[in-house]
Formats: structure tokens, sequence, C-alpha cells
């Protein structure tokens, strides 16, 4: 009898809890439904940034159309004469080095992920994440490996690309982007492949448990930057 | 009696099992709802966030608006001088002359900052290294810099900074303490990403080594000074 007492306030006990946990549960998600779907000035706002971001898309199309024109007329201009047609060649050049055309060539593509391991089984939780600095540090080596051209998560490098961390998402030229980090670079792939080496960034991102993986490609294609480089203050000097 | 608590024993394993697996199936619900959950969706921004994201594309249209009606400007200038070499020539030295300056092939001067740092005397404190400078660049970049330089090195799109053996080094070129890095741009931004709260100037004169940062109407930047060649971009 007295057993049969235990057992029931036992169970009673559990279920509550369980209930508890439950009612806790459905009441969050409720919540956050209503915070996205319901608050007047955040639609508005919301509402405000598709309406430019559709703006910005449309002119951006319009930028990319004169710009293929302006490639032809350059072309036109410069076909009868040798040393234009030099010049023009040399835009060509400069414009796929800074990222302002799409370029194809032979590689590598990493992919870095967070780890798989679960983060009650570290001491630092911290450790199980791709940091910005992570990534800062593989372009950087990607660099010094002869890399001619990089791109992150589709993002190409351009002379002005900063990066930066804000939570678990990253900020590259300004646009966010998330798990798994896709770089792609140019150059010649068993190089760009020694950041796999022992003592090679990539490496140590492994032995850290991070899901890291490095891929030799024959050819990859890196999209153009999808901002504008222009330059406010600096100046030539003549 | 013996009978009667086999029965007793049954009822509650199947209880039991029955909240279990109320509870797994509860929790699988969740992490699904947890994982549709696009974290870089504008759906799920609050207001602060939205502010700063129309303000961003406001920004990025201004700029894209510009740079069409230069693109246009440029169309028209080759059209009208198609006839003329000589003519065609000036309209082709000008854009030559704007990309390089983006690659870092000329020299450019403009309003921004200049940053002295000097190591340490505190031999216990580790000295500055390649990534300190790399993180120094990037901040920079962040806060808009068009063109930087450590102790006249250009950083370029390639450049790499790499420490080798006791040294730094920039472009494959060795630099060595004091190193003075300039940067153009607006003065304000660049200066407040180093020094802000938890800027890493401040992070760095923490452990000791000293820094200067001068804001400059005149910064002057020496062009990359090797060739920039490429063998594998087609």
């Amino acid at each position: 009898m007295n057993q049969k007492i235990t057992t029931s306030v036992v169970l009673g006990l559990m279920c509550f809890a369980l209930t508890l946990g439950m009612f806790i549960q459905a009441k969050t998600v409720k919540g956050s439904n209503i915070v996205v779907s319901q608050n007047y000035e955040e639609n508005e706002l919301r509402a405000e940034v598709l309406k430019y971001k559709e703006k910005y898309d449309n002119k951006y199309k319009d930028l990319e159309k004169a710009e293929q024109e302006l490639e032809k007329q350059r072309e036109i201009s410069t076909e009868n004469n040798e040393e234009l047609t030099k010049k023009q060649e040399e835009i060509k050049i400069a414009n796929k080095i800074i990222g302002l055309d799409e370029v194809t060539g032979p590689g590598v593509t990493i992919t870095l992920n967070d780890s798989k391991l679960d983060i009650n089984s570290v001491f630092d939780p911290n450790s199980l994440v791709i940091h910005d600095g992570d990534i800062l540090a593989v372009i950087n080596e990607l660099k010094n490996a002869g890399a001619e051209a990089i791109s992150i998560n589709g993002q190409r490098i351009v002379p002005t690309t900063g990066i930066i961390c804000g939570g678990n998402i990253i900020d590259i030229n300004k646009e966010k982007v998330g798990t798994p980090f896709v770089i792609n670079a140019i150059g010649l792939p068993e190089q760009l492949a020694g950041l796999n080496r022992p003592g090679g960034y990539v490496r140590n991102l492994k032995e850290k448990h991070l899901d890291v993986d490095l891929k030799q490609v024959n050819k990859i294609t890196i999209p153009k930057y999808t901002g504008v480089l222009t330059y406010k203050y600096a100046q030539n000097i003549n | 009696m013996k009978e009667k608590l086999k029965k007793g024993k049954i009822t509650m394993i199947i209880i039991v099992g029955l909240v279990c697996f109320v509870l797994i199936l509860v929790m699988s619900m969740q992490f699904k709802v947890v994982k549709q959950t696009d974290i870089t969706s504008i759906e799920n921004m609050r207001e602060a966030e939205l502010r700063e994201e129309l303000a961003n594309w406001k920004e990025k249209y201004d700029e894209v608006d510009s740079k069409y009606n230069e693109t246009i400007e440029k169309l028209n200038e080759y059209k009208e001088t198609e006839k003329s070499n000589e003519e065609t020539e000036k309209v082709i030295d000008n854009e030559l002359e704007q990309v390089n300056m983006l690659l870092g092939k000329t020299d450019v001067q403009g309003k921004g900052i200049e940053i002295f740092l000097r190591d340490t005397e505190d031999e216990e404190v580790p000295k500055i290294n390649a990534d300190d400078l790399l993180v120094i660049v990037n901040a920079l970049k962040l806060a808009g810099a068009e063109a930087i330089s450590i102790n006249d090195q250009r950083i370029i799109n390639m450049t790499d900074i790499v420490n080798v053996d006791t040294y730094i080094k920039v472009n494959g070129n060795r630099i060595l303490s004091p190193y003075t890095i300039k940067a153009i741009g607006n003065q304000i931004y660049l200066e407040s990403e180093l020094i802000g709260n938890g800027g890493y100037v401040d992070t760095l004169r923490k452990s000791g080594h000293s820094i200067e940062i001068q804001k400059k109407d005149n910064v002057e930047i020496l062009k990359y000074n090797g060739e920039i060649k490429t063998k594998y971009i087609e």
C-alpha cells in the first residue's frame, strides 16, 4: 500500500512537471509569433526595406546592362588601334582582379561549419563555433598561398571587404551570411591545399573538432562583387 | 499478492513509456520549429535591426544609382569620340587611371588617419604580430578605408600579412617595428572603429604596446611597389 502511494506521487509529480514544461513552451512559441506578426511599426519598416531592396535590384540590373554595353563600346572604340586595344585589355584584367568581373579557374573549395560535438561535452562552447577571426585567417592564408580571387558564400572579396561577426551570423560586404561558410578560391590548387597540411589553418580548425573540409577543384566560377566600388576620399596624386 | 505486484509494475512501465514517448515527440517538434527559423531573414528582425537594414539598402541604392549614371556618361563619351583615336585615348586613359587606383597601382592622397605602433620593451609581453595587423586592417576596411598601407606596403586585394620566423611580412616584404599604418577615409569612422568600446587599439594598449592615432587632412599612400600578376583567373 505504502509503495503504491509513493509510485502514484512520483508519477503524478512527473506528469505535472511535464505538462508545465509543455505549457511554457507552447506559450513561448505563441508569444514569439505575436511579436513577429502584429507589431505595426516593424511591419511598416519591413515593407520599406523590401521596397528599397527591390528598387536596388532593379537599378542594379540597369547598371549591369550599362556595364556590358560600356565594355562592348570600349572594344568597338579601340579596335582599330593596337595601343588602345592593349589599354582596353588592361581594364578588363584589372576589373577581374579587383572583383568587378566574374572569373573562372582552378582552385579549392573550403567548407567551414560549427562543430558537431555536443556543447555540453567541452569546457568552452565558444571553441566549437566558427568566428570571424577564423574566416579572416583562412582568407589571409589563401592569399599567402597565391589565391587570385576569393568568395565567401558567393560574396566576392574586394579591396574594401571587411569581415565582422554578429552573433551567429557574419557580415561580409555588409551582407549577412550564416553557416556553413563556403569559401571558393582560384589559384594553383596544390598550393592552396597547403592550408590542409599540418600547421595549416584548416588543419588546425579540424584538430579543434570543427566541421571543416577542403577540396581541390579543376574549375570554379567566382561571382563578381554585387556592390559598387567608388572612392570618395582618396584621389590620385599626379 | 505476487501477481498483483507484477500487474502494477507492468502498468507503471507502460505509463512511464508513454510519458517518455510524448516527451520525445514534443521535443522533436520544437527542434523543427527552431531549425525553421532563418536568422538572416528579415521576417525575424526587430525594430533596431530593421532600421539599420533600411539605412543599409538606402545607401546601397544611392551608390548603385550614381555608379549607373557614371557608367552611362562613360558610354556616351566613348560613343562621341568613336571616330577619333586621339579623343578615345583621353577617355580610356581616364578610365584606366580610375581602375588603377582601385587596384592600388597609383599613389593616392586624402583625408584619413595615421596609426603609430611600437612594441613594448617588456620582454614578457608578446610582440605585435601579423594577426594584430590583420585585425587592424580588417577594422579599417570595415570603417570604409579606401586605401591602406603598413610601413609603405600598400594593401591590395591580394595582400597577405604573415609571421615568418620573428618577422612580419606584408606582400612578401619584411617589415619591422615601429609600424606606421596609414588609411584614407572618413576620419571619425576610422578612429572610432579602432578605439571604440572593445576596439583593437584599446586591447593592444592594455597589453603595454605604445599606440598613437593622428587625424590628418592629407594622408599620402604610396602605390603597390610590385607587379600585379595573375596566372589562373580567366
